[in-house]
């Protein structure tokens, strides 16, 4: 991670003196940064703030309906029994039905709340607090930090004394955590929907987190009437709080002793957490998270064989090599110097022109043979034909003569 | 560096701010994004080296982000003003971003070149002025309209000129003869008849020398033109109130002054039940 390892506190009064320069960054901020494990926690540790409800067990079913059978010409859903009213004879009971009860009633012995593995909580808060030092994710997250000096904001234990809210205030104006507020204060809407009614008139944005580690501090009222800033204890750091609706990247600032009291906390990748007992901070599974980096660097390019081209297995459309040179060149390389020679050899064994026209005087002379020849064919055939004819023409003749005699 | 790739998958797959997605296309939000679409080479915040143009009053920076200053969101950016020759300009963005990656040379020699453009076209605009298209708000429009219709009513702007002119009158403004519907001067006459009579006599008596100063002028000029109205003299009447006379006789100027109306005037005819006037008439005649 390239969250800067060293980190310094500002003074509260000053936001360009530091008391104490380069403070280490506590073990949690080099977290590898894991959304899918905040994401689960969160929505399994939202549900545990709930509050039991249910629908009258009784709604819908206050009838002594019965359903008529068959044999009425109805459908057999159950109908109200009396009689005097307009709701006799109409349907209740169901889901279906106006007035009926609704399918599966919300039950309070509904499993309200989820239990979440402690260690899985635990790393989600790690990695929700290492998001918290990474400026990208802070303002992806919609945080107004542009004209924050530093990324985690670290200040003097003084503010812990705040009691205030003016104090609270131009504190927050001085290291520019102002424009967060302002955004949270514009930003006021009336909520849509029926909660309105059920005391969430408003829908707030979230501003800053202000971690303080003092018991006795009384930065709690003064910050608590400033629109959008939470104030909260390290040692009671709440997920719900540091990645609000399963988002990373809150702003938080934080008090020296607090920061200080991050690495007792969650502990380092030497030794596990004091408080947390046993809790160990989650390895990265890889250390280098910039692949890209890491393929195109040196140490790997040496080592990586040239990059294949791609195989041709055969040709899209078959070719006839006897018939296409092309493709018979591609088998045959030496076929196109057996063609010239070829070519060659026949062109050296005709001579002139005189053959050709013997050639074609043979040609005419043995045409004109086979036209005699068929000529004469011709004239036998018609011959033969003319004679069946007349032995027809005869034969008839004498048939008529008998005929006619008879 | 290391984070970039990080970043880039929380911010992509999850939530980020800054986008806008379209059906076609992903949009970036963020000021400093040089292309302004959303992806991994040009997301300014999954690029801890990065660099855009920004044009503020006319001028163009170079803002250049490294990851040395990663953790310092107040100095993150450092602003370089580029030279207002382009070509200069150019060679300085090549200079900054030496041995940078071409994406982002390239990206950012474009972007340069479509703000100088716009530059250019709103200077061209401011010299020669354009057309500032106003949308037309059928409401407000709608609104206004009524209210005009509705205050013209309330001002009573007849009743303030009618008041206006009687306040004239008394006050001897209009000398001359004024062409005037009869039936709005009978009512004036019958007011001043009931207002003043008493100046009225006094008037009279004041003013018998000026009668005939005063008959010259009561002389339409326009009437010369029409000889068939002679006949219409000894209908004239109009010495019952001399201050009346005056009245007309200013007004008969302003008229004149203004350049009112060059139409005939048809002679009024006044009738009055008292005979006392005749005479003096008749003298008025005498004088002609």
């Amino acid at each position: 991670m390239t969250s800067v390892p060293l980190v310094s506190v500002f003074s509260a009064d000053d936001s360009s003196k530091v008391t104490a320069k380069h403070i280490p960054l506590p073990a949690v901020f080099q977290t590898p940064i894991r959304p899918d494990i905040v994401s689960f926690v969160h929505t399994n540790i939202a549900k545990n703030r709930r509050q039991a409800h249910a629908v009258n067990p009784q709604a819908g079913m206050q009838h002594s309906a019965e359903s008529w059978g068959t044999g009425r010409a109805v459908a057999r859903i159950p109908r109200v029994s009396g009689s005097g009213t307009h709701r006799s004879g109409q349907a209740a009971f169901g889901n279906q039905c106006r007035k009926g009860r609704m399918s599966l009633p919300i039950k309070v012995w509904r499993r309200w709340h989820r239990r979440v593995n402690i260690k899985q909580k635990r790393h989600a808060a790690a990695t929700a607090v290492a998001a918290t030092g990474i400026v990208p994710l802070v303002l992806a997250r919609g945080h107004r930090i542009s004209q924050v000096p530093q990324i985690p904001l670290v200040v003097e234990d003084k503010i812990e004394s705040y009691e205030k809210t003016t104090d609270a205030l131009n504190f927050l104006k001085r290291f520019g955590a102002f424009e967060d507020v302002q955004k949270v204060v514009s930003t006021k809407v009336v909520r849509a929907g029926i909660s309105k009614q059920r005391g969430k008139k408003y829908r707030v944005r979230k501003g800053p987190l202000v971690v303080y580690f003092n018991e006795n501090a009384k930065l709690l009222k003064a910050f608590r009437n400033v629109p959008g800033v939470e104030v909260v204890n390290v040692t009671r750091l709440n997920l719900l709080q540091l990645a609000p609706g399963g988002q990373l990247g809150r702003f938080v600032i934080w008090t020296q002793s607090a920061f200080a009291h991050l690495d007792k906390l969650f502990g380092t990748y030497r030794y596990s957490s004091i408080i947390k007992d046993g809790y160990q901070l989650l390895r990265p599974l890889i250390t280098n998270p910039d692949l890209a980096r890491i393929i195109n660097s040196n140490q790997v390019q040496e080592k990586v064989q040239p990059a294949k081209t791609t195989k041709v297995l055969h040709e899209v459309q078959k070719k006839n090599p006897l018939k296409n040179t092309k493709a018979m060149d591609r088998l045959n390389p030496y076929a196109k110097k057996q063609r010239a020679a070829a070519a060659a050899a026949i062109k050296a064994n005709t001579k002139g022109t005189k053959k050709i026209k013997k050639n074609k005087a043979l040609k005419k002379a043995s045409r004109a043979a086979y036209n005699k020849v068929a000529a004469s064919l011709n004239d036998a055939t018609k011959a033969a034909v003319q004679e069946e004819q007349d032995i027809k023409v005869k034969y008839f003749s004498v048939q008529k003569g008998a005929a006619q005699t008879e | 560096m290391q984070i970039d790739e990080v970043v880039w998958q929380v911010i992509n797959r999850g939530h980020c701010s800054f986008k806008i997605k379209t059906i076609s296309q992903n949009f970036c939000r963020n000021e400093y994004n040089v292309t302004g679409l959303c992806s991994k080479q040009s997301c300014p915040l999954a690029n801890s080296q990065y660099a855009t143009i920004k044009e503020e009053k006319g001028l163009c920076y170079l803002y250049v982000k490294t990851a040395e200053r990663a953790q310092k969101p107040k100095e993150l950016w450092e602003k370089i003003l580029l030279s207002k020759n382009y070509e200069q300009a150019l060679a300085q963005i090549d200079e900054q971003l030496k041995y940078w990656s071409n994406f982002m040379i390239h990206k950012n020699k474009q972007r340069l070149t479509k703000l100088r453009q716009m530059l250019i076209r709103i200077r061209k605009m401011r010299l020669k002025g354009f057309k500032e298209l106003i949308p037309i708000k059928k409401k407000a429009e709608r609104r206004d309209k009524i209210r005009e219709q509705k205050a013209l009513v309330a001002a009573n702007l007849e009743n303030a000129i009618e008041q206006e002119l009687i306040d004239r009158l008394k006050n001897g403004v209009y000398n001359e003869i004024m062409n005037y519907n009869t039936k709005a001067f009978e009512k004036v006459v019958g007011q001043n008849q009931m207002e003043d009579e008493e100046e009225r006599e006094q008037q009279e008596l004041e003013e018998e020398e000026e009668d005939y100063s005063d008959e010259e002028l009561i002389f339409d000029p326009n009437d010369l033109e029409e000889d068939d109205d002679e006949e219409d003299q000894d209908d004239e009447e109009d010495d019952k109130r001399l201050f009346q006379k005056q009245t007309f006789n200013q007004l008969r100027r302003e008229n004149d002054e203004v350049k009112d109306i060059k139409k005939k005037k048809p002679r009024v005819q006044l009738q009055y039940e008292e005979e006392e006037e005749v005479e003096d008439r008749k003298k008025q005649q005498i004088a002609f």
